[in-house]
């Protein structure tokens, strides 16, 4: 069945002239072309003004935010209240026995740098990993799944 | 000596139905073949995960063609009007003799590949890839896009080489889509376009695909200055999970309503992209990009490889079409390099040319190649994350592509 439908398109094909063919190969070329740019650069287009309107957005957030903040500090000013404002708590960065400084460092660059500029992530401990299963847990996988 | 004699009966029936009997040259060159890509797959780890289970698709069809064969009805002879072997079954007569049908079912592989040959699997690949892409880089600088675009140009170059070459309109619009370097978009677009060259054009897809560390550095460097791949490109602004949000709504908004086309291919991958983004659905995501992915990749890879029977694959089309498919592919390559100078020339000096390779979308693979490229001539330089750009891009820009031959090309 297979052959029979190859051999019709090949037939098909043989069919077409020089002529046919040329006029064939430039509509494509020429359709793909277009089509396939128009689109991308439609897509490019598209993303831009999106982008742009999200920045702009975020940060109009970020300016209404830091404006409600001065209101309230001018506010308790001018009440003269006495509130003492606490400091931010900070827990303090605990880092398990025998992880070097550098290592401590490099995991502060990787987790500042996986996250967008001007958020303030903060690390509270560095452990090392569990060394995985016991021998016993092992054992016991090991019986539950050996069948498979 | 009935026992003697029913015995050798049988041992000469199973001969008569083993392979040395029903097997012809062109299996045999086939099982080789299949060994060979086996070794591949194995040894070199080219592209494992399809390569095996092409290979052995391809090994199991030509051990025994009938797994691939589909379902028949076998016409036998009644004993009269009422043969009691006839009850249960449909019957008709023909010049006076009566026949009863006798249903033959499929081979496994002929079920299994009705999934490659509906168009099924190929857009739930995609949704599995959706699921593992980061268009981050891509929102980022959204410039790359022309490079994902650039590298089309391949396909449709190609086109004209296959048509002159004596394929049909179909037959040539299935073969240059290997420029794309897009295994399930090949797959998708030659089942619509040209099934009979499926196991062909899937073969030579996968492959250039795993060979894009050989093909590629070759023409990069030909193309390109030593200054031009020394280029330190600027880090990209992070995206913010909105913007990853809606891109992929309005990236199937845009091409589904300009190209429907494209729409199966382009709506599993940015659905899947929405899973990952999303955040909400991650059970479906891992889903989808695990247990469903890996399904999906070990029936079409089995039923691709099923397609390739000796007496229809080893013919002078199927050389053809591997040597067009490299040519489409080193084109795809070409074209988005001369692209990335482009760039170069008008960005003057920010943009490496070497990330225009990467518009071809063998993901992550091309843009590991811009990387090590890159490297060779400045140590220092990490272009992975700008060459994930056009790679990505290139992914949209090849479905879009296929959107384009199946519009275009009457089938």
């Amino acid at each position: 069945m297979l052959q029979t439908s190859a051999g019709a398109l090949m037939g098909v094909a043989a069919e077409m002239n020089l002529y046919d063919k040329s006029i064939s190969a430039a509509k494509v070329i020429l359709t793909g072309f277009v089509v396939v740019f128009s689109m991308l650069f439609l897509l490019i287009i598209v993303i831009k003004v999106y982008s742009t309107a999200i920045a702009g957005f975020q940060r109009a957030a970020d300016k209404r935010s830091k404006k409600k903040d001065r209101v309230m500090e001018r506010v308790s000013a001018e009440r003269g209240a006495h509130i003492i404002k606490k400091p931010a708590y900070v827990t303090p960065l605990s880092v398990e026995e025998g992880i070097p400084d550098e290592v401590v460092a490099v995991i502060a660059a990787a987790v500042a740098a996986s996250f967008p500029s001007g958020s303030k992530p903060a690390i509270k401990s560095i452990k090392k990993a569990g060394g995985g299963r016991s021998a016993w847990a092992n054992a016991g996988v090991l019986d539950n799944t050996r069948p498979f | 000596m009935e026992i003697i004699d029913g015995f050798l009966k049988a041992i000469y029936g199973i001969y008569e139905s083993s392979g040395l009997m029903t097997l012809n040259w062109q299996n045999y060159i086939m099982i080789a073949v299949s060994i060979f890509l086996l070794y591949l797959a194995i040894k070199k780890q080219y592209e494992p995960l399809l390569l095996l289970p092409i290979a052995f698709g391809m090994l199991l069809v030509n051990l025994y063609p009938g797994i691939m064969e589909p379902p028949a009805t076998q016409l036998i002879q009644m004993n009269g009007a009422n043969d009691p072997a006839a009850a249960g079954h449909a019957t008709q007569q023909i010049n006076g003799v009566w026949f009863y049908e006798n249903p033959k079912y499929g081979g496994l592989l002929y079920y299994l590949y009705q999934g490659v040959k509906l168009g099924i699997y190929p857009p739930l690949i995609f949704l599995g890839i959706g699921c593992m892409t980061d268009f981050g880089p891509l929102i980022s600088n959204p410039k790359s896009l022309i490079l994902g675009a650039a590298a089309q140009i391949g396909i449709f170059v190609t086109f004209t080489g296959a048509i002159f070459l004596g394929f049909s309109e179909a037959q040539s619009g299935a073969i240059a889509i290997i420029g794309g370097a897009d295994g399930p978009t090949a797959i998708f677009v030659t089942t619509k376009l040209a099934p009979e060259l499926l196991g062909s054009i899937a073969i030579a897809a996968y492959s250039y695909m795993a060979l894009v560390p050989i093909i590629q550095p070759p023409i990069m460097k030909a193309l390109t200055t030593k200054k031009e791949r020394s280029v330190v490109m600027e880090q990209l602004r992070p995206v913010s999970k909105l913007e990853k949000i809606i891109f992929p709504i309005i990236v199937v908004i845009l091409i589904s309503i300009f190209l429907p086309d494209a729409a199966p291919l382009v709506g599993m991958l940015m659905l899947g992209n929405l899973f990952k983004e999303s955040g909400v659905v991650d059970r479906i995501a891992k889903a989808a990009q695990n247990e469903l992915m890996n399904i999906i990749t070990i029936f079409l890879g089995v039923t691709v490889g099923g397609t390739a029977k000796g007496s229809t694959f080893l013919t002078f089309d199927t050389i053809k079409i591997i040597v067009l498919g490299l040519i489409a592919f080193s084109m795809g390559t070409a074209f988005g390099l001369l692209f990335g100078k482009l760039m170069y020339k008008l960005t003057k000096g920010k943009v490496n040319p070497l990330i225009g390779s990467a518009g071809v979308s063998a993901v992550p693979m091309a843009a590991r190649v811009s990387q090590r490229v890159g490297q060779q001539e400045n140590p220092g330089n990490f272009l992975l994350m700008h060459a994930m750009g056009p790679n990505v891009a290139g992914v949209i820009g090849s479905a879009v592509a296929a959107g384009v031959l199946l519009n275009v090309i009457p089938h």
